[in-house]
């Protein structure tokens, strides 16, 4: 039974313990034509992560960061290796039920049809219905709550065309919250916003991952934000997961300046997290 | 927050519903033959009630032989366009679609023109012909409208479109080798034709109508979902691929099926949801049903209008839905949605 | 559950109206006693013995049953019935491709005529589900529309007229045919269209009329309304071209051809051997051996000069 509280909708816990998400040595490859070699492989990669957890995937373009997110979203079945989401493997889920374990954020679509943001928002409610279904109290709640919890319940009546990149990207973030889900997923949330407005939307991330036992598993380019907020960090380069740890362990200058090839110079702050910038002699 | 409700689908439905009637009684009224509102009244309640013989035998063979059938197969006809058009505008994306962008009145343009050709004076050939024309065209278009195993919007319309090309060009060498008298029959396909009873009867028709529309609108929660991205859908839990099969099958039978027993009346597919849109808002669980009652108020009135304005002579029920609907349609692209 | 409620009772609900709305077997007015007939299309019907109250649905039809002499009979024709003049002043129940079903059940008609030529199928058999006896005539030939002249006269009860009137008409025909016995068959090209050519092929009504005015159709086709080209036509050079005056009587359409530079190349129109003919040569009704008369007159006029007295 899910709390209807202000503080939010909660995920829908089935365990209590254990991780709540495991890979297991999966991986991916495709080819440009089906017959010839692989042009891209990803992985194998294994790590876990359990409620109140933030991770962040780091790496270059096409380093294989959407593949894996695609992978985690249960949208590609590995092609070895296993993707568990609370103990099940995350594609023999039916569609439905994967729904409401895990919510992906993305840039948004461009809209067909005028939608104002309270209608947006209760799509999230989709998955916990029949087929044909009309929206119920309880949908409208937390769907509520879950706008609050984004600080966008004052805009709920706009039209959706009419927000600012910031305001969508809450509003986005709504909706997948209204999955309630176990996971959530983010793909580059930070990409149109401003300084304030990224950090405005990591410190909520880690609220929620904190307040609201959300696993929370952001695929992002930015290494301090990434550095500041999360609990682990995945290193992915041309495919291979090459660190998994906390920041400190994983922002080694050698490692870094060879995924990224710029020269870095790393520096580790009174609370344990690096700080990487750009070297003075470069 | 105000959420849909069944409570409001049905009592809007039901308005339009009684505007329907009301257009149906009126109907009823026009026509060459004079009769009056309380004679219709009096003449459907004895019939209803099974007291035909009390009916003067004329009404009888006017208002039951003539003009209800007509309005009946009005009703459906109207009905199962709007909705295949409703349907068409959500799985291709475009609020413009109409039902026979993807080709299938071509296609049954086709099958009716073969029929002419080989199996001229037998009844109800051309409405077969043409369904069996239909289909085949849809199957095709099918297909031919696939990309990563499942129907893709711009491929479907690029399908259609060659198509309904490729069709007109074999039914214009068609209609050349065909000799001029037997043309007449093609005339009634170009502009649309309520006079026709259909080959399969009413009640079939009426039948495959609300089967069809009846699995559209079990997709309608899905389809507000689709509208919003195909990818955020399937992230939420539709099943994409199945509901546009869905979609497109049922859209596509209920247009083959009204093409083929009343010829291609046009506009309606594109128009009547598109008003309804503006009327009552995007939700699909409230458009698939108005859009099929908007779509038979249309017809009714459309085919009243075209078989009383000129006296005794009939303007084709396509010729007023076109006169009707390019003013309509001008307006709408003028007037900002919201 | 309670949509499929609501989607069941919509169902009854519209299957009853559907029921309700779908076509009744109307018996036709008992009181009057009647024939079983079958019309030239195979249709089968029951026609009053006593016809009152006849409507047409062709120019032609009018036409036949005025010289029937029962003009009086007639309560409704179509907007071009103009022959007789009288024709134009009856009630109208509109075109003949599309006529006003409604306006004919108003006319309370014991018989409808019409003929497969002109009439659309689907007319016919919806007033015949309505209880109401339609004829629908099917000439191929000369003969055959003489036959159906008998025929119609027969239905409506003038039976006299009928026999005497085809009696008269057959006779006019056979003394053309013993005249043109002896003259060779003139090649035509007969135009239905002439921007672009359209012709007549051998089994159409206009092939036949043109045999017994002593012509015959240069085309070789099987199509029923061939579209030469003017290669085709330059290639087989017909003697004559026969053209039909449009409705109105206007002539001028020799003098078009004349003026066409397409045209010219064809002998018969440099020499002038171009003949127009009364539009009525498509009309099957007795105006028509009117025309078939004039047209031999034209291309045989050899053939009608007084005997020379020995």
């Amino acid at each position: 039974m899910s709390s209807l509280s202000i503080s939010g909708p909660t995920p829908t816990d089935t365990t209590d313990i254990g991780p709540r998400l495991r890979v297991e040595q999966a991986t991916y490859a495709y080819s440009a034509t089906d017959r010839s070699a692989p042009a891209f492989t990803l992985g194998p990669i294994s790590f876990e992560a359990g409620r109140h957890d933030l991770l962040a995937v780091l790496g270059p373009n096409a380093s294989g960061k959407s593949t894996l997110l695609r992978l985690l979203a249960g949208v590609t079945k590995p092609l070895s290796g296993r993707v568990e989401i609370d103990g099940a493997e995350i594609t023999s889920l039916e569609l439905k039920t994967r729904a409401q374990k895990v919510a992906l954020v993305q840039q948004e679509s461009t809209l067909l049809f005028p939608l104002r943001v309270w209608e947006y928002v209760l799509q999230g409610r989709y998955p916990y219905g029949r087929r044909l279904r009309f929206e119920s109290q309880e949908d409208c709640v937390l769907a509520t709550n879950a706008l609050a919890q984004v600080g966008a319940a004052s805009f709920r009546d706009y039209w959706m065309e009419e927000l600012s990149g910031g305001q969508k990207q809450r509003v986005i973030l709504a909706r997948a919250l209204a999955q309630q889900p176990a996971l959530l997923l983010l793909d580059e949330p930070t990409q149109h916003l401003d300084i304030g407005g990224k950090i405005e939307l990591l410190r909520r991330l880690r609220r929620l991952a904190d307040e609201n036992r959300h696993t929370v598993l952001v695929v992002t380019h930015e290494l301090d934000l990434a550095a500041d907020f999360a609990d682990r960090i995945i290193l992915l380069h041309k495919g291979k997961c090459l660190r998994i740890g906390t920041p400190a362990e994983v922002y080694d200058r050698g490692v870094l300046e060879e995924v990224f090839e710029v020269p870095l110079e790393i520096e580790l702050r009174a609370n344990g997290r690096p700080r990487v910038s750009l070297r003075s002699d470069g | 927050m105000k959420p849909l409700t069944p409570r409001r689908v049905l009592v809007i439905c039901g308005l339009l519903l009684a505007l329907l009637f009301a257009a149906v009684v009126i109907s009823l009224r026009m026509g060459a033959y004079p009769i009056t509102i309380p004679e219709i009244v009096t003449t459907l309640f004895n019939r209803f009630a099974g007291r035909s013989d009390q009916i003067p035998s004329e009404f009888l063979l006017v208002v039951f032989g003539l003009r209800l059938p007509r309005i009946a197969l009005g009703i459906i006809v109207g009905a199962a366009l709007s909705t295949a058009g409703a349907g068409f505008q959500a799985l291709l994306r475009n609020p413009l679609a109409d039902p026979y962008v993807l080709g299938v009145s071509s296609g049954a343009a086709l099958g009716a023109i073969m029929s002419l050709i080989f199996t001229p004076h037998v009844a109800g050939a051309i409405q077969i012909a043409s369904f069996v024309g239909a289909g085949v065209t849809i199957s095709i278009v099918f297909l031919l409208g696939r990309r990563g195993g499942q129907l893709d919007a711009a491929t479907l319309l690029l399908a259609g479109i060659i198509t309904t090309s490729f069709l007109s060009a074999v039914i214009m060498f068609l209609m050349t080798m065909l000799s001029g008298r037997d043309l007449r029959g093609i005339a009634f396909w170009v502009m649309g034709d309520l006079q026709t009873p259909p080959v399969i009867g009413l009640k079939w028709l009426f039948f495959v109508l609300v089967i069809a529309a009846g699995c559209i609108y079990t997709t309608t929660s899905d389809l507000n979902l689709i509208l919003t991205g195909e990818q955020e859908a399937h992230h939420l839990g539709v099943n994409v691929r199945r509901v546009k099969l869905v979609v497109y099958v049922a859209s596509s039978i209920l247009t083959g099926l009204a093409v083929s027993v009343s010829g291609a009346i046009g506009y309606v597919g594109l128009l009547v949801p598109h008003v309804m849109r503006m009327l009552f808002g995007t939700d699909y669980r409230l458009l698939v049903p108005t859009s099929a009652i908007g779509g038979a108020i249309l017809i009714v009135v459309a085919d009243t209008l075209a078989r009383t304005v000129l006296g005794t002579t009939e303007i084709p029920v396509g010729a007023m839905t076109a006169l009707a609907g390019a003013p309509v349609f001008i307006y709408l692209m003028r007037r900002r949605v919201r | 559950m309670r949509k499929w409620l609501i989607l069941l009772v919509l169902a009854t609900v519209g299957a009853t109206c559907a029921r309700t709305a779908s076509a009744m077997p109307f018996a036709q007015t008992p009181a009057e006693p009647g024939r079983a007939v079958t019309d030239e299309t195979g249709r089968h019907m029951t026609v009053p013995m006593n016809v009152r109250r006849i409507v047409s649905l062709a120019p032609n039809l009018t036409e036949i049953v005025y010289d029937l002499g029962a003009g009086d009979l007639l309560v409704g024709d179509t907007d071009f019935c103009d022959t007789p003049a009288a024709a134009r002043s009856k009630p109208h129940v509109g075109n003949p491709q599309k006529p006003s079903l409604e306006a004919i059940v108003a006319l309370h008609p014991d018989l409808v005529l019409a003929t497969a030529s002109i009439n659309a199928p689907e007319t016919a058999d919806t007033l015949l589900k309505l209880g109401i006896a339609v004829y629908t005539t099917y000439p191929h030939t000369v003969r055959q529309m003489l036959d159906s002249i008998s025929e119609i006269g027969a239905l409506i009860g003038a039976n006299e007229q009928g026999d005497s009137l085809k009696a008269s008409l057959r006779a006019r025909l056979d003394a053309l045919q013993t005249k043109l016995a002896d003259r060779p068959l003139a090649h035509v090209l007969f135009l239905v269209w002439a921007t672009p050519p359209m012709s007549v092929g051998p089994n159409t009504f206009i092939a036949d009329a043109l045999r017994w005015a002593g012509a015959e159709s240069v085309l070789v086709t099987h199509q029923d309304w061939p579209t030469p080209t003017f290669e085709e036509l330059l290639r087989i050079q017909p003697d004559y071209i026969v053209l039909t005056t449009d409705h109105e009587g206007d002539t001028s359409g020799a003098a078009q051809l004349r003026a066409d530079p397409d045209w010219k190349g064809l002998m018969a129109v440099q020499s002038n051997r171009i003949v127009t003919v009364n539009d009525r040569f498509d009309r099957p009704s007795p105006g028509l051996v009117d025309a078939i008369e004039q047209l031999a007159h034209d291309l045989h006029p050899e053939a009608f000069l007084p005997a020379v007295n020995q």
